[in-house]
């Protein structure tokens, strides 16, 4: 499974960097409730430069970005301006230091031009107060797009563009507020090859201009192509930061992964897995992912990872008929499925969504009718509601799953995290769902928790249930998953059993090469 | 690469025919059905009757384009005339009435807009509530009867002509091409379709979103005041239930002009021909001796109508 990993890669040219870096951020820490999302971290860019920051999802570096487009305020630490201390407090800092951050949502405004979006909230004062001089609005747009070498029409409403003609826009406002230092965000996620060609030009093209470019990717290859430097984060820290001459991509994997082993979550791994529950077989939907074949079988928890983006949760829902299938089959205890959701749901097959709170639990409710709003139809099979046999059945789940909650007429908004989780798949236990699919189980449930609820998994495949999971955390699937798709650009990379199931096996089939 | 986005002048002919399909197919079957139609005093009828749904609709579309809605702008044009009545009928001064209902207006379109604004209410919600307010006001202080004794200098503001061209025409245009500059051409203007389009990147820009927010709903509340003379010469007087229901025209006739509810999407001059279907329905419907009810019914087929024309064209 371990693919060549030799990138494509002229030796970049050996900047020389001026002595004084551009900018640089001295032991930045940023702690929110619960996380420290960056931790004294250092960074500097010269002009001229290409510095590309690495890391896993949740690494810190859209935080980083925030702190350095003044979004968010770091506790502690320092900016540095050509060597002078300055302050970051708000976006208007950041802007007269000439740093301009280009995220993947785009900051434009689909039904005004591109003239009008260059210049938003700068527009060139007409001869009457209150008017804008669009002659003088159009030709200065002109001016930048020529710039950047993006020949179209400046009276082109944005919503036309496509996404790449949008990111060069977002690029050519930053260069017209006189961008000196320029941060992207995984700028090639959504473009083509031949787009991406035409941002690497650019790219070159800044740099040769003396812009300093912080570039934030997950792709091998455009690291070693485009990099002067590397930096990598790993749980907030900054845990290397190297020349692209002096590592080499299986170095890079190991310092993005390279986390203490936990082993909180083990669990006595399946040896003999049952019929095969969940087989998919060529799957393609509109939302993206392509040609996907996978198996679960009874007993076994398989994991679906992948960076965020590649198309895990797509596959989930294209399996429960949330999405439209273009392509391919879904077959569950060998019968073909077809239909929605519902359907889905009356074929035994339960989704426990990413975000529970919106798509997972009538928060406003009690844990009871939370627990069984999908076994209405079971339990009442005449269609008249019997409170007493209600109360009995969702008393007997808050028992089995340990729910923490004095009884179940409580309102499910107010237990904790781990705890509503355990009410979602309380809710399917109920419906007698035989293969659950779970989306980041574990998103925003404390440690303690976790333990819990992998257990509860746990204890859902001894009792005969297939189950596969998402998750970003690479450790958890490591720990807990029998074997392991990894996902990349909506497609199914590779597979990885039990034995090749490692951390740096997942992310080197995550990554792009 | 510029051949496959089109530009912002022919992309709006391309996408907004909806609007004129509609209006040139109700033109042709009133011209076969409804006997007089096509005569210059009715026709001349249809366009004096459009203006003051006009000077609502051009506010609204703005507000639309916003993501927001005004529900409000009858029962604040209802009020606006009452009150226009009143200052009029007691000072005998036309400007002191006109002032008094832009200041009705206005002071309604401020607490609309503060309201969705600064309080974060939604816009139907808030603008239901001021609905309430305006038209309870206008029955209050009118005493549930009509103001009379419109001096005839008001009344010619609706028909007096001008060099031949009917008054309310000639506000009517001046009206429009106001509208047409402020959006197109000014800063104001470029902000309204980032508030409903992308509002993070106006604050982003360093602009104050809220403040150009009240800004578009105290211009609708001017443009009613406005409307309210218009009204009261036409009414020769102020009657609390005068507009009764007329935002619904308004918000009918920007829909079907082809200005979408979402991303700040919106079309001015298809506003104005959807002010002008929607003239050209009632009036034919009238010539037919259908009622009020039935027309109500009709508009709400065109505005389905219109969307439906669009979506077929949009979708390939």
């Amino acid at each position: 499974m371990t693919a060549a990993f030799e990138p494509a890669w002229e030796p970049p040219p050996m900047v020389t960097p001026e002595p004084t870096p551009l900018l640089e951020l001295r032991g930045i820490s940023k702690t929110f409730p619960g996380v420290k999302a960056l931790d004294d971290v250092s960074f500097a860019v010269w002009p001229g430069e290409v510095h590309m920051l690495l890391g896993e999802n949740g690494a810190g570096k859209s935080s980083l970005m925030k702190v350095l487009c003044g979004a968010y305020r770091p506790d502690g630490g320092a900016f540095f301006h050509r060597g002078q201390q300055v302050e970051i407090t708000g976006p208007a800092d950041a802007r007269r230091l000439g740093i301009a951050v280009i995220f993947q949502e785009f900051s434009l405004v689909p039904y005004l031009d591109i003239a009008q979006n260059i210049f938003l909230g700068r527009e060139f004062p007409g001869r009457i107060p209150g008017t804008v001089d669009t002659r003088r609005l159009h030709a200065e747009a002109r001016r930048v797009l020529d710039q950047i070498g993006m020949d179209i029409d400046t009276r082109t409403l944005v919503h036309t563009l496509g996404v790449a003609q949008q990111q060069m826009v977002e690029i050519a406002k930053a260069l017209s507020q006189n961008a000196r230092i320029l941060v992207m965000d995984e700028p090639t996620a959504a473009l083509s090859d031949r787009e991406t060609e035409r941002l690497f030009a650019m790219v070159r093209k800044l740099q040769a201009d003396g812009v300093a470019l912080v570039y934030i990717s997950h792709r091998m290859a455009e690291v070693f192509e485009l990099g002067d430097r590397i930096t990598v984060l790993r749980d907030g820290r900054k845990v290397g930061s190297v020349l692209p001459a002096e590592t080499n991509a299986d170095d890079l994997v190991r310092l993005m992964v390279g986390r203490v082993v936990d082993t909180t979550y083990g669990r006595d791994f399946c040896t003999a897995p049952g019929d095969v529950v969940l087989d998919v077989r060529g799957l393609t939907a509109e939302t993206g992912i392509t040609d996907v074949n996978l198996t679960v079988r009874a007993g076994e928890i398989v994991g679906l990872c992948g960076l965020v983006g590649s198309g895990r949760t797509e596959v989930a829902r294209a399996i429960f008929g949330a999405d439209k299938v273009v392509s391919g089959e879904v077959r569950v205890f060998g019968k073909l499925r077809s239909g929605g959701p519902e359907q889905a749901a009356r074929s035994g097959i339960a989704l426990i969504p990413e975000s529970r709170k919106t798509q997972g639990l009538a928060l406003i409710r009690s844990v009871g009718d939370n627990l069984l709003v999908s076994a209405l139809g079971r339990l009442f099979p005449s269609g008249v509601f019997q409170p007493g046999l209600a109360r009995r059945e969702a008393d007997d789940l808050v028992q089995r799953l340990r729910i923490a909650t004095p009884n179940s007429r409580r309102t499910v908004k107010v237990l904790s995290g781990g705890n509503q989780q355990k009410v979602v798949i309380g809710k399917w236990l109920a419906a007698q769902a035989q293969l659950f699919i779970f989306d980041e189980p574990t998103r925003g449930i404390d440690v303690g928790a976790k333990a819990e609820i992998f257990a509860l998994i746990d204890g859902l495949v001894k009792a005969g249930a297939a189950v596969l999971m998402i998750s970003s955390e690479q450790s958890e699937i490591v720990h807990v998953c029998d074997r392991a798709y990894v996902m990349r650009a909506g497609r199914v990379a590779g597979e990885l059993a039990r034995a090749d199931l490692t951390e740096e096996n997942i992310v080197r089939l995550g990554m792009h090469q | 690469m510029s051949d496959m986005a089109v530009s912002a002048r022919s992309f709006r002919l391309a996408t907004v025919p909806g609007v004129a399909v509609v209006l040139v197919a109700l033109l042709l079957v009133f011209a076969i059905a409804a006997p007089g139609f096509t005569s210059l005093p009715n026709l001349s009828n249809v366009l004096m009757q459009s203006t003051i749904l006009l000077m609502l609709a051009l506010p609204m579309t703005l507000i639309i384009m916003t993501e927001g809605l005004d529900l409000s702008i009858g029962a604040v044009l209802t009020l606006a005339s009452v009150v226009l009545a009143l200052v009029v009928v007691s000072t005998g001064s036309m400007l002191l009435g006109l002032g008094a209902g832009l200041a009705v207006g206005v002071a309604f379109g401020v607490v609309n807009g503060g309201l969705v604004a600064h309080l974060g209410i939604p816009p139907f919600v808030a603008t239901l509530g001021t609905l309430g307010a305006a038209q309870g006001l206008a029955l209050i202080v009118s005493d549930g009867q009509s103001v009379v004794g419109i001096p005839r200098e008001v009344r010619m503001i609706y028909s007096g002509t001008f060099g031949g061209i009917p008054i309310p025409v000639i506000i009517a245009i001046v009206v429009y091409l106001a509208f047409h500059g402020l959006l197109y051409h000014t800063r104001f203007g470029t902000y309204i379709p980032a508030l409903g389009g992308n509002r993070e990147a106006l604050k982003l820009a360093g602009i104050r979103d809220t403040r150009v927010l009240v800004a578009v709903y105290a211009l609708g509340g001017f443009m009613a005041g406005l409307a309210a003379l218009l009204l009261t010469a036409r009414m020769s007087s102020g009657h609390p239930t005068a507009a009764l229901g007329m935002e619904f025209d308004a918000i009918a006739a920007v829909a079907v002009g082809g200005t979408s509810f979402e991303r700040g999407n919106g079309w001015l001059f298809g506003t104005l021909l959807g002010v002008l279907a929607v003239g050209v329905l009632r009036n034919g419907l009238n010539l037919l001796a259908l009622p009020s009810s039935v027309q109500v019914a009709c508009i709400g087929v065109l505005v389905i109508l219109a969307l439906f024309i669009d979506a077929l064209r949009s979708k390939p």
